[in-house]
């Protein structure tokens, strides 16, 4: 069997998805996936896979190994896509959390990433807190509703706090990479990290999301 | 603070992945068998489910959304054989490297074999050209501490050389040697001394002897190894005249 070619490339004329109403077109998107719809699988890579390089970048740093990551996530979310369907699951946090699991454990499999943060700790080579200020341009994305709110919430936090936040969550480290990172004793870190999540809990559960 | 306390205190760090890797091992080891921290866990993972889109979303290459998208249409058995067709072109050249090498040991010993037999095959061509080209073949029969054997001569009169074997003697008492004799006119000329430890026939070739006058016949003793002078002390064993 010969694969699909993707949409795009074949210049199927795809309703461009950004002209219909995102709840709608959503909604739909998801029906469509749980019924393996392959033209729907297109549309899901075109919108998710923005977001989901993102995490995986922000937390490798390597473009590669990042779009190694969100391809297999995306993979497997189209191998299990019936799970949608029986355990009514969200599909995009699923996506997120199997794309930045997967970031974490190949960034811990680097022998030599204590080096490298080392090295960044003395040269500043590592790029910095990888949340950057909401763009203008990017409004029109479909999940940026989704990304304004996230950013809003941890905008909410003390500075030291939402640090602690970027660095642990957003770039991957542990309790003491951040302390080390920061020099500060693990027990702070652990204690503005929890402060933090125990906020961002309360201001995020009642996110609706995205109907993905 | 007693253990459970400790995974309920933890559980919003093991969810966001910053326990460090240890402690993340033994906290999954806990789960596996507690309920409610079970629970626990999936009420944070949902409060924060939506967490890492505070990323920045990140432009997608040219052709990355197509690569994705055929990759996951591929079907299953054909991205198996993909991904496994370097492992099995490696494992393909291992596989040759080796027969290769086992070929080459067996060509190389297969080649010593034939080398041995070459050489073998040589000296008995060797040997049969002296009997074939001897004028004269003498032999004694030697009856030896219940051995059989006996020493045999075949003299090349054009070469005036004698090719002597001596078999299936016994090897010479410790302190002793067989000593062959050359027989002439003015009496008995030194040869060849031998043990006989080899359990092959000896086998020499010799050149008539500058002294003692013309050569009438051989014979061979049993003598001490110090042993000299022109007259044997030792047993004989064999005599024999042209």
């Amino acid at each position: 069997m010969t694969p699909a070619r993707h949409p795009a490339a074949r210049g199927a004329g795809l309703p461009r998805l950004r002209d219909r109403p995102a709840g709608e077109r959503d909604a739909a998107l998801r029906a469509r996936l749980i019924a393996r719809d392959e033209r729907a699988l297109a549309e899901l890579i075109e919108l998710a896979t923005p977001w989901l390089l993102g995490v995986a970048q922000g937390i490798l740093h390597d473009a590669d190994e990042a779009e190694e990551v969100v391809s297999d996530a995306l993979l497997t979310a189209w191998n299990r896509i019936e799970l949608l369907a029986e355990e009514d699951a969200m599909l995009m946090p699923w996506l997120l959390r199997i794309t930045r699991n997967r970031a974490i454990d190949n960034l811990r499999r680097r022998a030599s990433w204590r080096r490298r943060a080392t090295r960044a700790l003395t040269f500043g080579a590592l790029p910095g807190p990888s949340v950057p200020p909401v763009e203008p341009n990017e409004a029109g994305h479909p999940g940026w509703h989704v990304h304004e709110s996230v950013h809003g919430a941890l905008r909410t936090l003390p500075e030291e706090q939402r640090t602690a936040v970027e660095l642990a969550y957003f770039n991957g480290l542990t309790h003491s990479e951040v302390a080390e990172r920061l020099g500060i004793p693990i027990g702070t870190v652990k204690t503005r990290l929890r402060l933090a999540f125990d906020k961002l809990r309360g201001t995020l559960a009642p996110l609706k999301g995205w109907v993905l | 603070m007693t253990a459970h306390d400790w995974f309920i205190e933890h559980r919003t760090a093991y969810v966001t992945r910053t326990l460090e890797p240890e402690e993340e091992r033994s906290f999954a080891d806990h789960l596996r068998g507690c309920e409610e921290c079970r629970r626990e866990v999936a009420a944070v993972e949902h409060e924060l489910a939506w967490l890492p889109m505070g990323a920045a979303p990140a432009a997608i290459r040219p052709g990355l959304a197509r690569q994705i998208y055929e990759g996951a249409l591929e079907p299953r058995r054909a991205r198996v054989l993909r991904r496994a067709a370097p492992w099995a072109m490696a494992a393909s050249i291992l596989f040759a490297a080796a027969v290769w090498t086992a070929s080459h040991r067996r060509v190389e010993a297969l080649a010593a074999t034939l080398d041995v037999r070459d050489r073998r095959l040589a000296a008995l061509t060797d040997t049969l050209s002296v009997m074939r080209q001897a004028s004269r073949v003498l032999q004694a029969s030697i009856t030896m501490d219940g051995h059989q054997g006996g020493m045999m001569i075949f003299a090349d009169e054009r070469t005036h050389r004698w090719n002597v074997v001596v078999h299936g003697l016994p090897p010479a008492p410790k302190g002793e040697m067989y000593q062959f004799w050359f027989v002439s006119e003015d009496g008995m000329v030194r040869g060849v001394q031998m043990d006989l430890r080899n359990p092959h026939p000896a086998f020499f070739t010799v050149g008539m002897p500058s002294t003692g006058g013309k050569v009438m016949g051989a014979a061979l003793t049993m003598e001490t190894v110090s042993a000299t002078g022109a007259t044997p002390p030792g047993r004989m064993l064999a005599h024999l005249m042209l």
